[in-house]
């Protein structure tokens, strides 16, 4: 305190130094001692660091120095006047060049403005979109989901007209004749009622990718590790167990062909298109997809109706 | 105030006085130096009665090309006397097909007429080697005792154009033709014709204001700019009004020559094509993500599919360029075994490369593999040295990333280090010309058109711009400059930088009240050395350990002394431990010293350096500084001394010492522990992961504040606060400090020493 002697300002202190602690217990001051040491103490992340060492880097940069500063003075006695340049030129520089550095270390030319243009384009973009769609998100959102759920509810339906099928197939097929159970794999793709036939392709398809992709990781470590004996004459089980049987489906070769009955069922509207497999289940095997129930006969006696609203 | 280690490499360093004012006493007056009595005996070669009658009807400017070309067709040397060689002969036919030959007659006219004279030639002309050689001739330097200058920014240069010249004239080299770099003076008294760095001839301008023993100053590769280039033209602006004798040419390989030629009063400009081929340029269609990745896929790329002919790559740093031209070879093996490639041989270039490993790119390309084969190409990694001065033959194809390591200055946080940043279009250009010396080329810019125009600046910042001014305001007083705000640079730099430069000499206590310089000043100026370091070297007698801290000096003064290979880091760090002072980086390289030079190593010094992964060209140089400065501390009669080495305050004396010119640079550690802030201009900063010190110091002195991704202070110590307000106590003026963590901190160490202060005097 400079004014030390001043008797007006030592009376100030005298009031001011009780009123002030005077609303602090020495509890509340513990407490905040420690909570600020806790602050202090706190181990800073890297990114805080980093974005500190930036900051003050940016404000440094951005302070001149001030004319308190001693070499300020001395050039005052030079006789610089603050706002002047050096030496004798006219477009002499004013501000020191500034520091840039590069965000990322290896990044070419172009990269950081381009990723800064990027990201005010995107900002720009976002800002344009919320506004057009911010009313009907909630209507947009409700449709999404209500169309995920149809397709499960149409993948569950497809599946049990399959199985309901193959069951009655089944049934009268041995009662004709016994022969070995036929599974809907093997028969041509096309044979099958169109109306899950979406269902099958799909699956055939995916196990066709598993296969392709296996026999490529079989083939190569073996082709190139183990050189194996081949013998032409070895018996089918043997191939098989050596995983050197190259089994053919028929079916394989469908799936590669166009499908106009499929694409033209499955250009349909997802109610639609469920709607036709309840009424195909409901009509064939008296079944009700909603009541999840095969009633004994045709006239289906105690089902709602035939949407799911009815339920 | 950091950063001036790389100064060394770069040769705009300050060491190089030490050898010039040796020549300086020996020069001033031969006549009177018994040592220099053989200058007028009668055997010398160069004796004009006997040798040179030829030239001895040359009239001093007044002769043209035919006479000149009469003299050197021969068969006798004009300036030797004896019998020309065949060799001279076939160089002198090729010497003639260059550019700048067509127009001799032209120079001679305007030199002979004007005082000074701008001179432009695109590489390839020859104007570094030839227009010296055209002076001497008209010039006649030797018959009027004087000497031909021509300034290099580089030392490679300075070196590898006299030895090309000296061939050109048939001369031993350091016989009529010298050069004079750091640590190196190839002359003798016979030199007439002398290349020498920028920062030599300033040095040389300090002890000798008006330059008297030249009569042509050459002031080459101007447009490179450096700081020594740029306070020199300042100079010799002035200086050729105060001599009218002196003749000035400034070189430079850009056409940006009017800026030139209106700075130096208008005077007249001479420009000479330079022998150029056509260069394709290609840009990338995207920003490259990563710059050196796609630059070793654009070599790759080339050496496969495009036909014969040397590739050029511009990276921006040893380790950068190291690791590069580690992975082209690792690439290229592969090549070759799978697709038959042709061979290609990698070479590095950069600043601290030994010189007989820069020589290397100088080599031809490897023939193919077998008769007949693909052919074989050599490609040259080069920092931004290959961008102007050096000329290498063969190149066609030019890889430009767009980066150069450049260093940077700002006063307002003070801090000077290289920084990796954009070049600029001017360089951009000056690479792609390079792909066009032998035949038309190509460049490759790795990055988009679009890029080149909008993000590249003009022109290359000039050296003076970018840089802390402290030891170069030293100099313009030593050189008695009293009107530092006036003085006309070129390009005058931003009054911060000026006001940090008086600020940092006036708290040295180089510079008084009234910006004189004081007794001190005068003597940190004799000092090759950053003011902080002369002022450490001056006061370190006070803390009796001025041979450590001369030690200290010169090891702060040459480049980086570890050494840390790629593939064995941890083996070098531990290594690196063995040496390892708790207290500090400082101590620790001050224990590498002392071990390099005790017995064990000495025995095998190189294999010792190898085995403990420590720089013996480092340690050789520092060596070599610290007997330079050495002499200097004797001339000035400061103290040599040392403490007992079992002394308890061996270490803590040196360690007081550094605070004595380092006060400036001081850190105190931040509450978390992690980070560091500095004192005065509140930049937080991290130790640099090189240091040894652990983190409990809680201040330290550091020697560099660098810039990479973040904030580093590197090569740092500890100290005790109580030291700082001791030992300067005028900067540590408590009134001057910004409230905050560290004034109240040091506010704490103030009262609790009036304390002892106190009670010590109770006691008595």
């Amino acid at each position: 305190m400079a004014q030390s002697d001043d008797e007006d300002d030592y009376m100030t202190m005298v009031f001011d130094e009780p009123k002030k602690k005077g609303t602090e217990t020495s509890l509340q001051r513990r407490a905040r001692i420690r909570a600020e040491n806790e602050i202090k103490a706190r181990v800073k992340s890297k990114t805080e660091l980093e974005a500190e060492e930036a900051a003050s880097r940016e404000t440094g940069l951005d302070t001149a120095i001030d004319p308190s500063n001693k070499g300020f003075k001395l050039m005052a006695k030079l006789g610089y006047k603050p706002g002047e340049t050096l030496g004798k030129s006219e477009n002499a520089r004013k501000e020191p060049i500034r520091v840039t550095i590069k965000e990322n270390k290896n990044a070419g030319i172009g990269v950081d403005s381009e990723k800064k243009r990027k990201f005010r384009e995107e900002m720009e973009n976002e800002a344009k979109r919320v506004k057009v769609e911010e009313g009907d998100y909630r209507d947009r959102v409700r449709q999404e989901n209500e169309e995920k759920r149809l397709e499960y509810e149409l993948r569950n339906a497809q599946k049990t007209a399959q199985w309901l099928a193959d069951e009655h197939k089944t049934a009268t097929e041995k009662d004709a004749s016994d022969t070995s159970p036929a599974s809907a794999e093997q028969k041509p793709l096309k044979s099958i009622n169109v109306l899950w036939r979406g269902l099958v392709r799909r699956r055939l398809e995916g196990e066709r990718n598993w296969r392709i992709r296996k026999s490529l990781d079989d083939s190569l470590p073996r082709s190139q590790r183990l050189p194996i004996y081949v013998d032409e004459d070895e018996d089918a089980d043997y191939k098989l167990a050596l995983g050197r049987d190259t089994g053919v489906t028929p079916i394989e070769d469908d799936l590669d062909e166009d499908d106009p009955d499929l694409e033209a069922f499955e250009a349909q509207p997802i109610v639609d298109r469920l709607l036709k497999v309840v009424e195909y289940l409901r009509q064939n095997h008296h079944y009700c997809f909603w009541c999840k129930y095969k009633y004994p006969d045709a006239t289906m006696e105690g089902c709602p109706g035939v949407t799911e609203e009815d339920h | 105030m950091a950063g001036r280690r790389p100064d060394f490499d770069e040769d705009t360093s300050r060491v190089k006085r030490v050898k010039v004012e040796e020549n300086g006493y020996s020069k001033t007056d031969p006549a009177n130096n018994p040592y220099l009595a053989h200058w007028d005996s009668a055997d010398m070669k160069n004796d004009p009665v006997n040798s040179a009658d030829r030239l001895y009807k040359f009239k001093r400017h007044a002769t043209t090309a035919k006479e000149a070309k009469a003299a050197e067709d021969g068969p006798i040397n004009p300036f030797t006397g004896t019998t020309l060689s065949s060799r001279y002969m076939s160089i002198l036919k090729k010497r003639r097909e260059l550019p700048v030959h067509v127009q001799r007659d032209e120079f001679l006219e305007l030199y002979q007429r004007s005082q000074i004279l701008v001179f432009v030639g695109e590489t390839g002309s020859g104007k570094t080697t030839q227009i010296p050689q055209f002076v001497l001739f008209d010039d006649l330097p030797h018959l009027n005792a004087k000497m031909v200058a021509c300034t290099q920014p580089r030392r490679v240069a300075a070196m590898s154009v006299a030895q090309r010249v000296a061939e050109e004239m048939d001369v031993e080299l350091g016989d009529e033709v010298g050069y004079s770099i750091r640590f190196e003076d190839k002359t003798s008294p016979k030199t007439m014709l002398k290349y020498m760095t920028d920062g030599m001839l300033l040095r040389e301008a300090m002890h000798d204001n008006n330059l008297t023993r030249y009569s042509t100053i050459i002031l080459d590769e101007a447009h490179e700019r450096t700081l020594a280039t740029d306070i020199l033209m300042a100079l010799l602006k002035d200086l050729v009004l105060r001599r009218t004798d002196l003749k000035l040419i400034i070189m430079s390989a850009t056409l940006d020559a009017t800026k030139f030629q209106k700075y130096f009063h208008d005077a007249p400009l001479l420009a000479v094509p330079g022998r150029t081929h056509p260069v394709e340029i290609f840009y990338t269609p995207e920003p490259e993500r990563d710059y050196v990745e796609a630059a070793l896929r654009t070599v790759l790329q080339i050496h496969a599919t495009e036909p014969e002919g040397d590739i050029l790559l511009f990276l921006t740093g040893e380790e950068e360029i190291e690791d590069a031209c580690r992975k082209i070879n690792l690439e290229v093996d592969e090549m070759i075994r799978e697709a038959n490639a042709g061979p290609l041989v990698v070479y590095p270039l950069y600043g601290t490369l030994p010189p007989q490993q820069q020589q290397r790119i100088f080599k031809p390309a490897p023939p193919p593999r077998e008769p007949g084969g693909r052919p074989g190409r050599k490609c040259i990694v080069s920092t931004n040295i290959a961008e102007t001065s050096l000329t290498i033959d063969g190149i066609v194809y030019v890889v430009d990333p767009g980066f150069s390591k450049q260093k940077v200055y700002n006063p307002r946080i003070r801090v000077e280090s290289l920084l990796v940043s954009p070049i600029s279009k001017a360089s951009a250009q000056q690479r792609a010309g390079r792909a066009g010396r032998t035949k038309p080329g190509k460049c490759f810019r790795l990055y988009t058109e679009a890029a080149f125009k909008k993000e590249l600046i003009e022109q290359t910042y000039p050296e003076v711009l970018r840089s802390n001014l402290a030891s170069t305001v030293l100099e313009l007083k030593k050189l008695g400059i009293e009107d530092l705000v006036h003085f006309d640079l070129m390009d005058p730099p931003a009054p911060e930088t000026l006001m940090r430069a008086l600020e940092e000499l006036y708290y040295l206590n180089c510079l008084n009240n009234d910006g004189d310089l004081t007794p001190l000043g005068e003597t940190a100026s004799e000092f090759p050395l950053d003011p902080a370091l002369a002022v450490m070297l001056i006061q370190s007698p006070r803390f009796f350990c001025s041979n450590e801290i001369l030690s200290l000096a010169a090891l702060l003064s040459v480049p980086q002394i570890f050494v840390r290979p790629a593939s064995q880091r941890k083996r070098a760090d531990e290594m690196k431990d063995l040496f390892a002072h708790p207290e500090g980086d400082h101590l620790t390289m001050l224990n590498v010293y002392h071990a390099f030079k005790g017995e064990d190593a000495q025995e095998n010094p190189k294999q010792w350096c190898h085995d403990h992964f420590v720089s013996y060209r480092s340690l050789q140089q520092a060596d070599n500084v610290r007997l330079q400065l050495k002499r200097i501390m004797e001339r000035t009669e400061i103290e040599l001394m040392s403490m007992p080495f079992s002394h308890k305050k061996y270490y803590e004396n040196i360690r007081q010492a550094l605070v004595a010119g380092f006060f400036m640079q001081v850190a105190k550690r931040d509450g978390s522990g992690k980070s560091y802030v500095t004192v005065k201009d509140d930049q937080t900063v991290l130790l640099h992961p090189s240091t040894v010190l652990g983190q409990d110091s809680e201040w330290v002195v550091y020697n560099e504040f660098v810039l990479t991704t973040k904030n580093y202070i590197r090569t740092v110590t500890a100290v005790k606060p109580e030291w700082l307000l001791e030992i300067s106590s005028v900067y540590y003026d408590l009134d001057t400090f910004k409230k905050g963590e560290i004034k109240t901190a040091l506010q704490r160490v103030h009262t609790k020493m009036a304390r002892k202060e106190a009670e010590k005097e109770s006691r008595k």
